[in-house]
């Protein structure tokens, strides 16, 4: 069984490569060209290093994706741009999938699993407190989202697309909030940050965390498990905290935190305002709070991840206390 | 009687598209009319986020279809001068993003083709219209530093940032292929803060450029000098510096003056009055007013809504536009794009060639050995100075 692996080198997509090895299968790991492989080899250590082959590649290149895909069964795409501009991150995210899909359905894998967000739902429609699954509709104005949900959005469009006209199996897994101890508890659905302070929105709101380890479990799952073709999976874990919890946490480590909190009912005038300010001054402040993206970030829904436990066979196995644990020490 | 409408449309939607697109949109006389890129995604995202103008992955077919008056071309440079001649010989305007083109000559070509045709090419010259500059300007014009003489322009440069990872990791990534790499693309913002007070059509120069950044390929530091007839300037481009740093420092005969771009901060620096002891306390006092000063600045750009970090580039359009449509004077005049492109050339070309040098020198002293005088001698090397515009 031969794997593809993008995004090694990332924060989620080590921990899939170490669930994967975990699984004594080998894997390639494409790496863009300038990572630092040996920091990836000293993740994974010595002794399972040997079943990793590392190879630099272009994504955009189809020549360089169908070299890559040769003899693979299952892709794991985990690799996306993250920060930058709209642009930017489609030519990370979105243009790089379509190649990549492309190579995968020309040279016949099996399965493409592709990691997008949970923030690609469109919940404006679902009323306050509704259970948020896998049958909820994308956002259907994707460009009045944030840059990076706006990105997934087309890449999972796109990789929809190519599945559909050449009958390649994609799975899709949307996980929530990834946290670990390369990055913090403090998601921009708690709050946004403002300077110094943190900008806290609401704080009653369930937020969809999930720990690295435990996405990743379920992602290296998802390459083997049975009928999950054509599925969406969402990742998140089980007893999710709100917003004040989370802060509370925090807090409690010993971690200084100063917040200035917008309560639930006042997010929507504050976004109100940012609008109209930002078009009357053409843009002197930008749109970073609007309504729609208020609607989609900050409002009180419950999240489920009963599907990821049925067809992955998947159990979150780091509770949130220990998880919290591992990200908050001092050391993380 | 309504106000004369111009249809605009914009072909290359990467990063800097972004920032026109958000301009164009709030111009009373400008509707934007299409979008073209060679990728369809980014075509589609141009449209989707900026008022839904028509969306094409040809210049042909755009220029068939939506029919604009005026083209930005933010593409990689080196299909400037194609496609800027391609759009003039099509009866339109241009607004060509910086760096102008690749080199001096397809300047030239480019602007006999405007010159031909009737039609207006812009330069992207932005922070000279920043209103600070033009403050800064005013000042300087009104000889309240006494004459000119000496130029310092900084430019901090984020290579870890998005775009400049992108450069660093990819090896055919376009920037790795102009002549002057990664700084040919940014470089001209600090050397035309230096130009606008450097009129010599042909300085002395003195360049130099190094990598001190591990991991990156390709030299990421470049320093140069200049000496005009009257005035000399010198350019500091650093990624080992903060981002944050896009400063000119202008000396006079009588006092400085210190222009902070990203702050939009001007700072006035005049000789003390006072004799002795009481100068050190008047320095002081003299910074806490520019403070004050600086702190009233700021405070009513940011009431009246003119903090923007593209005011320069509104302000140059508006003047583009109304070249066209009023026949004023152009912003960016064709001489000094010739001239800022000449210079680059030539900076570019002392780098290459001081580069050889190294090589050879290194190559000769590893076949003769680690005694070679030849290692030791080189830091004795004269340094080359070209005129501008003198190396093709």
């Amino acid at each position: 069984m031969q794997v593809l692996l993008t995004g090694a080198t990332g924060f989620l997509g080590r921990r899939v490569l170490r669930a994967l090895l975990d699984q004594d299968l080998t894997v390639r790991c494409a790496v863009r060209l300038g990572s630092d492989v040996n920091a990836l080899k000293a993740f994974i250590g010595e002794e399972d290093w040997v079943r990793v082959q590392t190879e630099p590649a272009n994504l955009s290149r189809l020549d360089e994706c169908r070299v890559l895909l040769t003899d693979c069964d299952v892709v794991y795409h985990v690799a996306a741009g993250l920060s930058g501009c709209t642009s930017s991150l489609i030519l990370n995210s979105a243009v790089p999938t379509r190649t990549l899909m492309t190579a995968a359905a020309d040279v016949g894998c099996r399965r493409f699993v592709l990691v997008s967000s949970l923030g690609v739902y469109g919940p404006q429609e679902l009323p306050r407190r509704a259970i948020l699954n896998e049958d909820c509709p994308i956002d259907s104005v994707p460009h009045l989202r944030d840059s990076y949900t706006y990105s997934k959005i087309l890449q999972e469009e796109v990789a929809r697309e190519i599945a559909n006209h050449r009958a390649i199996p994609l799975t899709v897994l949307r996980p929530g909030v990834i946290y670990g101890d390369e990055r913090g508890v403090l998601t921009h659905r708690i709050g946004l940050p403002f300077g110094q302070w943190l900008l806290r929105m609401g704080g009653r709101q369930q937020i969809p965390l999930t720990y690295v380890e435990n996405c990743a479990a379920a992602g290296a799952n998802s390459g083997f498990a049975a009928g999950v073709d054509g599925q969406t999976i969402n990742i998140v874990d089980d007893d999710l905290p709100n917003g004040r919890e989370i802060i509370r946490r925090y807090r409690r480590s010993g971690r200084k935190l100063r917040i200035v909190g917008i309560p639930q009912f006042a997010i929507g005038w504050v976004a109100r305002f940012n609008e109209s300010y930002s078009d009357w001054s053409e843009g002197h402040i930008p749109k970073v709070l609007t309504r729609h993206r208020v609607q989609a970030m900050w409002k009180s829904l419950q999240f489920s991840n009963e599907r990821a436990k049925r067809l992955l066979n998947w159990n979150p196995e780091i509770d949130l206390d220990t998880a919290f644990q591992r990200t908050l020490s001092p050391e993380g | 009687m309504t106000e004369p409408r111009i249809k605009i449309g914009l072909v290359g939607c990467g990063q800097i598209a972004d920032a026109h697109l958000q301009q164009i949109r709030h111009r009373q006389c400008a509707d934007l009319v299409a979008v073209c890129d060679l990728e369809p995604l980014l075509a589609r995202q141009a449209a989707e986020r900026f008022e839904e103008p028509g969306q094409f992955t040809s210049v042909e077919q755009m220029l068939d279809q939506a029919r604009p008056d005026i083209v930005h071309l933010t593409t990689p440079v080196q299909t400037h001068s194609p496609l800027t001649i391609q759009l003039l010989e099509a009866g339109v305007h241009v607004y060509v993003e910086k760096p102008f083109t690749v080199d001096a000559e397809e300047a030239r070509a480019v602007i006999d083709v405007a010159e031909r045709t009737g039609r207006l090419v812009c330069l992207g010259h932005d922070q000279l219209f920043d209103p600070t500059w033009l403050e800064a300007c005013d000042l300087v014009a009104s000889g309240a530093i006494g004459s000119v003489q000496h130029v310092e322009s900084v430019l901090g440069y984020p290579i870890d940032g998005p775009f400049g990872k992108l450069v660093s990791s990819e090896p055919d990534h376009w920037v790795r292929h102009l002549p002057g790499g990664l700084f040919q693309n940014t470089i001209s913002h600090p050397l035309y803060r230096i130009t606008e007070f450097l009129p010599d059509p042909n300085p002395q120069l003195w360049a130099t450029w190094f990598n001190k950044t591990r991991g990156v390929p390709f030299p990421t530091e470049l320093r140069a000098h200049f000496r005009g007839e009257d005035v000399t300037g010198s350019l500091l481009f650093a990624s080992t510096i903060e981002p944050r740093y896009r400063t000119t420092r202008i000396y006079g005969t009588q006092a400085g003056i210190e222009i902070d771009l990203e702050s939009q901060i001007i700072r006035f620096d005049r000789r003390t009055r006072l004799p002795g002891a009481f100068s050190k306390v008047e320095a002081p006092l003299r910074l806490l007013g520019e403070a004050m000063r600086n702190v009233r600045r700021g405070f009513g750009r940011f009431v009246r809504a003119e903090g923007h970090y593209f005011s320069g580039m509104r302000e140059l359009f508006c003047r583009f536009y109304g070249a066209i449509l009023d026949g004023t004077q152009l912003p960016v005049s064709y001489d000094e794009v010739v001239r800022v492109t000449g210079l680059m050339d030539s900076m570019f070309a002392q780098c290459r060639m001081e580069d050889e040098e190294r090589s050879t020198c290194r190559l000769n002293s590893d076949t003769r050995g680690s005694s070679d005088p030849r290692r030791d001698r080189y830091a004795e090397f004269p340094r080359l100075v070209i005129p501008a515009g003198g190396v093709n």
